[in-house]
Formats: structure tokens, sequence, C-alpha cells
């Protein structure tokens, strides 16, 4: 048995996690994941698509020829390899796709996101698969700005006081993921460790500093290319549609409906809009962009005052 | 129940005009529709977005084949009606859904068709142009020579967004050829098909779109057809762009644009002779079977 934390979470697996900083035993593990025998079908599903069913607190993913996973209540995840050549895959799957449906289960507000640290809070980009999420925050990183997590991010908003506080990201130590052009062209060979799938150009890259602390959230940024109607730069959403683009970024937007969050996102998105914001950020899908992008992010961290001149 | 039409052409074909005159039968408002706001939801069948959203698995982490592989259950589902995204604001279901599909018509690494064959779709509308004239438009989407465009219309390896060093915003989609691509429409049995033409498609484009229509399903008036054949004229589309710009052009900083001639027979003086022998050597018989007379070896009808 090993033991880590994701995203905030104490976790015991059977299964080893790489990319994931393993931790001292826990009596009392929030998630447990386990091998065992997962069915093909769960009985009467309440919910179902191509490769999920959902029945109770129950969930059911199947990725062909790698797994099927069973999520019981937001607690336990049982791994039933489906080939012996797919079984190498599954840390993956199971640290991504899987682990982001427990979160939803457990109610958690789950965001397709990246998040680097700017003076002490955490600022996210969403943005769904290829928005450039990661190649991102790898670039903010060699810039100064350590990397918080990669590809989602959870929060937790606290009800108490929901006018004043922030609400906290949970950062887990997990590593990039980066293609091979952006690695190539981010000048980032020397951080380069082992493909994240054998069949696959795409890499763990080593984030440098990592800790482990929750972070108060400082912006979030939804990113979109610069195509015609949307010209580069920084905008901020009216509150409606400032809502609605956290709903839509959710990591799995059809969970929030599925498992019916959606007044949990309503509720962070004007938690987020009141004490950190929430802004589009429009720009063209090219490297050579890249410093100006940068530019414009910390000139806006500065009108936020999420930092200040330098003297 | 929705029907669901594919759009199939080769790049360069057309698909995208008739989009714009489809769209532009319910501008009944007294404007052109937007060429960036298409009342149209679902886009290209490459598109990665529905897949990750509907299957709940990153489609980041998979290979082609092994993403070719689930693409029919994607497409399945669309077709029973889905929602391809989350949001909020209700919309009316058409009768007919009309989606552009740049992909041969292929089979999956466990024979299954791509596009999930009768399950995927009620039919497709299959849109061929002269290769003579797709050459230079090809060229000048990919921001490269007529030669290079050549090069890829005659590869039967050949597609889009195949380089595994990335993540392309689309899934790779095979181009086997500009004959390849078209026999491949044409030769499978899984669902009705429409020809057009484009040059049809250009001389007559009442006529055409009608009858197009009437095959998909979505009769229209015959001034609802006139008035949409007006909107959707090539000068009104090159004006938006020229104006604001085009959201579906590829790679939007490196310039160019998406609306460029529009013509057909413009190979003419836009081709060496070199070129068109190149063509022609290649495709000569699906030219004829499309009624392209190849040029051959008489001279090219120039004019001084």
């Amino acid at each position: 048995m090993q033991f880590y934390r994701v995203c905030g979470l104490s976790v015991a697996s059977e299964i080893g996690l790489p990319g994931l900083i393993a931790g001292a035993p826990e009596r009392t593990p929030q998630v447990r994941i386990r091998r065992g025998p997962v069915p093909e079908d769960l009985p009467e599903p309440s919910a179902c698509g191509p490769t999920w069913q959902i029945a109770g607190k129950q969930f059911l993913l199947r990725i062909p020829d790698i797994a099927r996973f069973l999520l019981n209540d937001g607690s336990e995840i049982v791994v039933a390899p489906e080939t012996d050549a797919g079984a190498a895959d599954i840390p993956i799957f199971l640290l991504g796709t899987v682990f982001g449906i427990l979160l939803h289960q457990r109610e958690q507000v789950v965001l397709h996101a990246s998040a680097v640290r700017v003076n002490g809070r955490a600022v996210l980009f969403c943005g769904s698969s290829g928005a450039g999420k990661s190649t991102l925050a790898a670039a903010l990183a060699q810039r100064g700005y350590p990397l918080v997590t990669d590809d989602f991010c959870t929060l937790t908003v606290d009800d108490q006081d929901r006018k004043q506080a922030a609400p906290l990201v949970h950062p887990d130590g997990r590593q990039l993921k980066l293609w091979a052009q952006a690695i190539e062209r981010l000048d980032l060979a020397q951080q380069r460790g082992e493909r994240v799938r054998a069949s696959l150009e795409k890499y763990y890259v080593e984030p440098g500093d990592v800790f482990t602390e929750p972070l108060a959230l400082g912006a979030v940024y939804a990113l979109r290319e610069a195509r015609p109607p949307h010209a580069p730069g920084i905008d901020k959403p009216n509150v409606v549609d400032a809502a609605l683009l956290l709903r839509r970024n959710a990591y799995r937007p059809l969970l929030v409906r599925r498992l019916d969050q959606k007044a949990n996102y309503f509720h962070a998105a004007t938690t987020i809009a009141n004490v950190a914001g929430i802004f589009h950020l429009t720009r063209a899908l090219d490297f050579a962009k890249m410093p100006e992008v940068i530019g414009s992010l910390e000139r806006h961290w500065l009108e936020l005052r999420l930092t200040e001149k330098a003297a | 129940m929705t029907k669901t039409i594919w759009l199939a052409s080769y790049p360069k074909s057309g698909n995208t005009w008739f989009r714009m005159l489809v769209a532009n039968l319910s501008a009944t408002d007294g404007n052109p529709v937007d060429i960036n706001d298409l009342p149209e939801r679902g886009s290209i069948a490459s598109a990665r977005g529905p897949f990750d959203h509907l299957l709940l698995i990153d489609s980041g982490l998979l290979t082609f084949d092994e993403i070719d592989g689930l693409r029919p259950l994607v497409y399945e589902e669309l077709a029973r009606g889905v929602d391809d995204d989350e949001y909020d604001a209700p919309h009316d279901t058409p009768a007919v859904r009309f989606v552009k599909v740049h992909d041969a018509y292929t089979l999956t690494p466990n024979g299954q068709p791509l596009l999930a064959g009768r399950r995927g779709a009620d039919a497709a509308i299959v849109i061929v142009r002269d290769p003579r004239d797709v050459a230079p438009s090809l060229a000048n989407h990919n921001h490269g020579s007529i030669d290079d465009a050549i090069t890829f219309m005659n590869d039967d390896d050949a597609g889009f967004c195949v380089r595994t060093n990335r993540q392309h915003s689309q899934f790779r989609q095979k181009l086997p050829g500009w004959s390849g691509h078209i026999a491949s429409w044409l030769e499978q049995t899984d669902i009705p098909l429409h020809l057009i033409r484009y040059e049809d498609l250009r001389a007559d484009t009442v006529d055409t779109l009608r009858a197009a229509l009437d095959f998909a399903g979505r009769p229209a008036a015959d001034a609802e057809i006139r008035r949409a054949v007006g909107y959707a004229d090539f000068a009104e589309l090159r004006r938006q762009e020229e104006e604001k710009g085009f959201s579906e052009r590829p790679r939007p900083h490196l310039g160019g644009r998406f609306f460029r001639r529009g013509t057909a027979g413009g190979w003419r003086d836009g081709l060496s002779i070199g070129q068109v022998a190149r063509i022609e050597a290649a495709h000569a018989p699906m030219m004829r079977r499309l009624r392209y007379e190849p040029a051959g070896a008489t001279p090219l009808a120039r004019t001084a």
C-alpha cells in the first residue's frame, strides 16, 4: 500500500501513482484505490453514456483495452485491468479522468485547470484539452511562478464568510505533462522525464519547486484562442457569463449536471467573482507570442493588486 | 427526431460555402448571418470537444488509432440527440443537423465504420470540386506552395492533424489522396448519398441547393432559397471576412484569407502545365467519373 495526497485528499493505493509524492501512512485515508473485480454493467443505472454508468453512489467508467474503474461513493476506486498491455497505462488515467470523477462524486468544485503561484496566491488557467493550460503553466514556472497543479484543480469554498474568504486551491505536487513540441519550444529538455504512456510523445516534466500547502485563490482565467470575433487580451465577463464559464470549465461539465452540482458551481462562481475574479485570457496559440502573453498577465496582476511593483 | 446528414468533402471543395447557404435559410431578420456566428451548433466531425465531453476520457492521452476506435461511439451518441456541450440556453431542435466532415469514409482498427455507419448519420451529401481548382485553394489554406498541395493530394497516406509531437485541436483526418477520399465516400454502402459538384453549385446555386435540401429532408420554399443564395454570395462572405475575420480559418495568426476566389475553372490561369499534368496523371479516372475532363496532351486554352 502506498500513500499520497491528491487535491488535498489522503489516498491509500495498491497501485503506484508515478508523478505524485508518496506520503506517510494514514490510518483512515479518505480514498482507497485497489485492484478487484469490476462488473461490465451496473444494475439499474440512472444515467449512462457510451463509456460510463451511474447507479446511486456508484460510478462505472470503462476505458476500452485499458481498464474498468468502479467508484464507490467518492471514497473507493476499484480497478480491473482489461488487458495485460493496458495495465501499465492505468495510473495516468487513474490520476486524470478517474480521480476527477471521484472529486465530482465528493461534490467538490473541480476545474479543468492548471495553476501557478503568484505572490502566495493560486492563479488558475482553465480550458479544455488542448487549450494550452500546461504549456502556459510551464512557461510561467520558468518565469518564477511555481507550479501549483496541472490539468485539474479542486477549490474549497468556505461557506461561513463568503464575502471575504477566497476559496482554497489544493496542490498535490503532481508533475506537468507536456508534448514533445512544447518541451522543445520552451527549452525544457533538461527537466523532461518519462513518457506518460509508451505510445505517446507526451512526457512528464519536473515542475521545479513543489509544495503542498493550500493556497488562497488569486484569479481564474479561462483560456481562449484568438480567433474572430475574439481579439487577444484579457476581459472580464459579467457575473452571469462568469458563472456559466466556470461550469463549462468544470473538469467534466457533463457530470456537473448528471451529479446535480449546478448550485455548487454557481455558488463558487459568485464567491470567486467577489474575492478574486474570473477572466477570459484570449491569445494566439503561438509559442512566439508567449512572452507577450506573460507580459499582459503580469500587468494584469499588478492591476488586480495580486503583485506589487518592484521598487 | 433530428436527422443527421454528413456534409462530406475533400478540403477546399465548397463545404463551408454550403454550410453558409444552409445557415442563411434561417436568416429572417433582413441580414445575412454572421459568418462567425452560425446558428447551427454541430461543428466538424473531427472536433475534439464532444469526444472528451461525452466519453469522459481525455483524448489527449490516447493514440490516433485508439481515438478512432472510440469515435463511432461519439457519433452514435450525437445522432441520438445528446448535447455535445453544456449550454444553458434552450435551443430548438432542427429537422436536420448538417455536420461537416473531411475524414475519408474509413474503418476503425476494429473494422467499424469510423463515422458509425447508419447509427452515426441518416445520409451524406458529398461535395466534390475539380482537383485542379482544389490545388491552389489548398495551397493557400496550408500556407504552402501549389506543388506541395498537389503532392498532398496525390498521397494515399496524407491527412490533416497527423503530427504526433503535439495535440492538434482536431483529430487526425485521413485524406488518402483526392481520388481515394472521394472513392471512399462514393463506394461506401452504409448510408444513402447525394453528390454535388461544386461547379454545379456555382452555376445554378438555387436548383442545386434545392435538390440537396430535398434529399436531406429539409425542404425550403423558393423565396427562402433565393434569399439564402443572395446572403451567402461569395462577395458577401469575402466582405464579412475582410471586415471582421473568419473564425474557421486555420492558424489565424499566420494571416491570409479563407474565402479566396470561389471560382470554377480558375486553374486555367493559375496552374502551370506541369502542375496540371501531375494532377491528371494521378486522378484522371476519378476526374472522368465526375465529369472533370482532363486537358491531357491538348494545349491549355490559355488566352494571351
